[in-house]
């Protein structure tokens, strides 16, 4: 069994001043002397150092322990604050996203709306095509040919693959070559079909290029528009404006116009 | 990875009281702890914190105790070492029990002081401030103020300690 340990209390303020250096050197001696005579006192004394050692290991291990608390403390805080202006600069980008996005899809629905009408070649056909009005039905009573006639009834009904069927039944030494030529190329270009235009366009060249039939200005019209609905744009332009150019040219207000519209362009 | 010279001056700073290098070390690894004890302990990151900073104040209590005379080459992996048996409760002190007993229970009473106190007593007996600082510190009018304020606060804490001791 151990002794109690003895009070440190009545000497405590003396060996204090002690560790502390707070006595003069007179002082000093007489409080070492009295530590080799006195055994309470230096009892007291041992007791003291081991205190005083204990509480530089608390003070330390406190110390550092508050040291780190206060630094996660910062840590959190700094952690807290960048999460704030993450989130803040994350709900900016949102709201210039949707801001963005409504404004495409406003402009979007205004174009839509507003946009220009751009007409497709096939209107633009269907506008400045003036298409071969065929015989008269006099003409066709007149020369009693019924062949021609038959052809003539199923172009203007339409019928354009038996109107050209029944046209090429015809003989060519009951009719002008140039008339059989030049309808043939009409019929094709009514079929309005690009292999169709494409084929029509040998027969109407032929026609225009042949000076003394009176069909070859109408044909020069024609095949002027096969180039144009071809997209061949130099050739058609070029053909066109030497149908514009002629005044005897039945189709020369047509060909004006289709020039004018600006729509042959390259 | 340090070399042994580095590893024998941070050792020596240690145990003159100079803790930056332990501070630092704790602000470096705190977040990659806090991930390594969720997924080996599933420790939210505020209990991960906290046992992070205990194991480091106990590192440094095996150094200033003299428990460890040199520095593991991995100090990283040791403080987790550390932190793993702290969880697994299967810590052991290390130091004969009536003294690390001892040093326990004045801690414990040293966190019931005020908070004045614990300052007075640790700039005193950790930081070495003479009374001069001290009172600069703590806004006292002299050094003589400020010594009969610590001794106090010391009377205090052995007042609180004598009861404990019978008891133990």
């Amino acid at each position: 069994m151990s002794l109690p340990a003895p009070d440190l209390r009545p000497y405590l303020e003396e060996l204090e001043c002690f560790a502390d250096g707070q006595l003069s050197a007179a002082e000093q001696e007489a409080f070492e002397a009295r530590l080799e005579t006195d055994a309470d006192l230096y009892q007291a004394y041992q007791l003291y150092e081991q205190l005083t050692a204990d509480l530089r290991w608390v003070a330390g291990h406190e110390t550092l322990y508050q040291r780190l608390l206060a630094l996660d403390q910062r840590l959190d805080q700094r952690e807290v604050a960048l999460t704030r202006v993450r989130r803040r600069q994350r709900r900016t980008q949102r709201r210039w996203a949707v801001g963005v996005v409504a404004a495409a899809v406003a402009l979007l629905a205004l174009w839509l709306v507003w946009r220009p009408t751009i007409p497709n070649a096939a209107d633009n056909w269907i506008r400045y095509y003036v298409p071969e009005a065929g015989l008269s039905s006099a003409v066709m009573r007149e020369s009693q040919r019924p062949l021609l006639a038959e052809a003539m009834r199923q172009y203007h009904e339409g019928h354009y693959d038996p109107a050209l069927y029944t046209l090429r039944r015809i003989s060519s030494n009951t009719i002008g070559q140039d008339t059989l030529t030049y309808y043939n190329g009409i019929f094709l270009l009514s079929q309005n079909e690009p292999e169709a235009i494409q084929a029509a366009q040998p027969f109407l060249r032929r026609v225009a290029m042949q000076a003394d039939s009176r069909l070859a200005g109408q044909a020069r019209y024609h095949l002027g528009m096969a180039y144009w609905r071809n997209q061949q744009i130099t050739a058609a332009r070029n053909t066109l404006r030497a149908v514009a150019n002629d005044a005897r040219n039945p189709y020369q207000d047509a060909a004006r116009q289709v020039l004018r519209s600006g729509l042959i362009k390259e | 990875m340090s070399t042994p010279q580095q590893l024998a001056e941070v050792l020596t700073s240690l145990r003159v009281g100079n803790q930056s290098y332990l501070v630092r070390f704790y602000e470096q690894n705190r977040a990659l702890f806090a991930r390594w004890a969720r997924r080996q302990h599933q420790l939210e990151p505020g209990a991960a914190h906290e046992l992070l900073r205990t194991v480091v104040v106990e590192f440094y209590d095996q150094v200033a105790d003299g428990r460890l005379t040199k520095l593991p080459p991995d100090v990283r992996a040791y403080v987790y070492g550390l932190a793993d048996e702290r969880v697994r409760a299967t810590s052991t002190d290390g130091l004969p029990v009536s003294e690390s007993g001892r040093r326990q229970r004045l801690l414990a009473l040293f966190r019931t002081l005020g908070l004045d106190c614990q300052k007075m007593l640790m700039y005193f007996y950790f930081r070495g401030y003479n009374f001069e600082k001290m009172a600069g510190k703590m806004g006292f009018a002299n050094s003589n103020v400020a010594r009969m304020q610590k001794s106090t606060c010391l009377r205090k804490l052995y007042e609180l300690q004598r009861p404990a001791e019978a008891v133990a």
